[in-house]
């Protein structure tokens, strides 16, 4: 097996196939497909409640290739680990993946995940994080972005949508000193073919987080989830970096800052916010821009005075990465 | 009491239609209920809808199988299933198809009055979207005479006004009008014997020790991993890429980014595109830095 490092390497054989019951232009679908793909066959599956159980395995069909399991929402961490116990046991090597939604991963399977990754535990742990719980019917979760309509955060009079920042789960997976931890984008796709395959290599607990788009969760056209993953980069909004051995690294910086606005008009969660709501979204971005890539975010669109007291990060080197 | 059922697919409204016209009967003096029967997928998935109309209070709570109307929101679900099947001898049946009633086969035993109307191009030229919900409750008004099209269009401006915005009632209104305008009433006669696939589920001890459930063959089918090309998903679709080979540069952006690998990456990195499985999503064209693709509008083709 060589290396991939671009997506002429990629292998042509899915181990996801097709027919799974997504719907069209499902990002969560395309991001399953592309990391089981370069996995490859000596691979065992495990996902939890989420919509890749729902499309990707209906009793007694099941669209995976590759050994699948599936049980309960919040002990990704746990199952895996105990896979990957089962495997050593009887003396077969083969990788094991966790693949879980940002609800069973930021809020509900926190506790699992955390466990793991302290034991170190030699499994990967894929987060797909479509910010909000879309498989029970869009419910926010804290990986929700600031400003988003979900059912549980509606738009009303007083109050209009979430209120509160998204989690950094990639921070708090880097803090338990684990071998591996990234972010990914399907719309970056060199840059997802080199962290899969670092992923693959190293040993240990390896943590990626990927932002896949949700065709009626986040109201958007069918089309448009990649172009809006790649807006969601350009914007800030989403930032592609790896931690190897706790060394932080960007890899890859927008040439220039896309004002939020460009990534906020595209999606009908965000059709309700008030000028004031984007200039609070767009001051957590520059403050998030200044900590991730280690300097001023540029004047257009960031020329507001005061956005220090919006997220004070008191001097520390590590903050956001 | 009439009971009416609604066949679509997820995305269409048919959950809306059931409700919307529910709301019309209401408010001409009827009691009625509305509710949704869906499986576990969402947008393309075969939907049912249920409407019950009666002037007393209705008690009855389950799902419709002997309808006095079936509404059918997408040719493409004749290939499923019967949807007309357990229609009343008197009943009636609406359908969104552009041939007329007499050229429609719905299924064997079934004679029945029948309405006509190409909802979705109403629909795309009204709304600009898909969703063929209200012109197809523009075409019920014409073809079935308990709720009149008044009380639909008042129903429609107040329910769809109110979620979606005044101008979105008024254009939803619109399109129901349109379609009342344009759908052609006949009589179907059906031929085709539907038959409904066996299905295995296997039960515990049908399953190996270690509960696991290996790839087996079964009567006509095959369960367990990598089973799931038996289902043709590319029947969800609304439009069809359109490859152009010529312009292709092989760069794989399309082949990375389908959700449904029903794009087939060649031995010489050409692509094909498998439209058995395409659902038509749109992000093959939308990515495409050179514009080899375009999207058709409908569903066409196997292979491409």
């Amino acid at each position: 097996m060589t290396r991939m490092t671009s997506m002429k390497d990629v292998p042509r054989e899915d181990m996801l196939t097709h027919g799974h019951g997504a719907c069209p232009g499902c990002g969560y679908a395309a991001t399953a497909k592309n990391i089981a793909k370069m996995l490859g066959p000596n691979t065992v599956v495990y996902v939890p409640a989420s919509c890749l159980v729902v499309f990707g395995a209906l009793y007694p069909y099941s669209s995976w290739k590759t050994p699948y399991m599936f049980t309960a929402f919040e002990n990704t961490g746990a199952v895996t680990t105990g896979i990957k116990a089962a495997l050593r046991r009887r003396h077969l090597d083969a990788t094991v993946v966790g693949m879980a939604g940002d609800g069973g991963t930021f809020d509900i399977g926190l506790q699992a995940l955390s466990g793991a990754a302290e034991r170190n535990e030699d499994v990967i742990y894929v987060c797909l994080d479509n910010e909000a719980f879309m498989n029970t019917g869009i419910q926010r979760s804290s990986a929700t972005p600031f400003g988003a309509w979900t059912t549980t955060t509606p738009v009303g009079l007083e109050v209009k949508g979430n209120r509160r920042f998204k989690k950094d789960i990639a921070r708090i997976v880097a803090d338990h000193d684990v071998p591996y931890v990234a972010t990914l984008s399907v719309a970056h796709f060199t840059d997802f073919v080199r962290k899969v395959q670092k992923a693959k290599e190293v040993r240990g607990f390896r943590f990626l987080h990927c932002l896949t788009p949700c065709i009626p969760g986040w109201r958007i056209e069918p089309s448009k989830g990649v172009s809006i993953n790649r807006l969601a980069v350009d914007t800030g909004m989403w930032t592609l970096y790896e931690v190897e051995n706790g060394v932080p690294k960007v890899t890859y910086k927008p040439k220039a800052m896309t004002p939020v606005t460009e990534y906020l008009k595209l999606q009908g969660r965000f059709k309700h916010m008030s000028e004031a709501d984007v200039r609070q979204l767009q001051a957590w971005l520059c403050a998030k821009w200044r900590a991730h890539y280690g300097e001023e975010a540029p004047s257009p669109p960031c020329v507001m005075p005061g956005h220090e007291e919006v997220l004070a990060h008191d001097g520390d080197p590590l903050y956001g990465i | 009491m009439y009971e009416i059922r609604f066949h679509g697919r997820g995305g269409q409204g048919a959950v809306m239609a059931a409700q919307t016209l529910a709301d019309a009967a209401v408010r001409i003096g009827f009691q009625a209920q509305a509710f949704p029967y869906f499986g576990a997928e969402r947008r393309g998935a075969p939907v049912e809808a249920y409407a019950r109309i009666d002037t007393a209070k209705i008690r009855t709570k389950s799902q419709v199988y002997r309808p006095h109307l079936v509404v059918i929101m997408d040719a493409s679900l004749l290939e499923l299933e019967g949807p007309a099947s357990g229609l009343r001898p008197d009943g009636k049946v609406v359908m969104n198809v552009a041939q007329r009633p007499e050229e429609l086969d719905l299924g064997a035993g079934v004679d029945a009055e029948c309405g006509t109307v190409d909802a979705s191009s109403i629909a795309l030229e009204t709304l600009k979207m898909p969703v063929v919900n209200t012109a197809m409750l523009g075409a019920v008004a014409k073809v079935w005479n308990v709720v009149p099209l008044d009380a639909i269009l008042e129903a429609i401006e107040d329910r769809f006004g109110g979620k979606l915005g005044r101008r979105a009632g008024m254009l939803n209104a619109e399109a129901a009008r349109r379609a009342y305008e344009a759908t052609v009433v006949g009589r179907t006669q059906g031929k085709r014997e539907y038959v409904q696939p066996k299905r295995w589920l296997p039960v515990w001890d049908e399953i190996p020790i270690g509960v696991s459930l290996r790839k087996t063959a079964h009567v006509e089918e095959e369960v367990g991993p990598a089973t799931t090309y038996q289902h043709h998903t590319g029947r969800w679709k609304w439009s069809t890429p359109l490859y152009k080979k010529d312009k292709c540069i092989r760069c794989l952006r399309c082949w990375w980014s389908c959700p449904d690998a029903a794009i087939v990456r060649q031995d010489d990195d050409y692509m094909r595109w498998d439209l058995e499985y395409c659902k038509g999503c749109g992000i093959c064209a939308d990515i495409c830095p050179v514009e080899a693709i375009d999207m058709l509008q409908g569903a066409r083709g196997t292979w491409q």
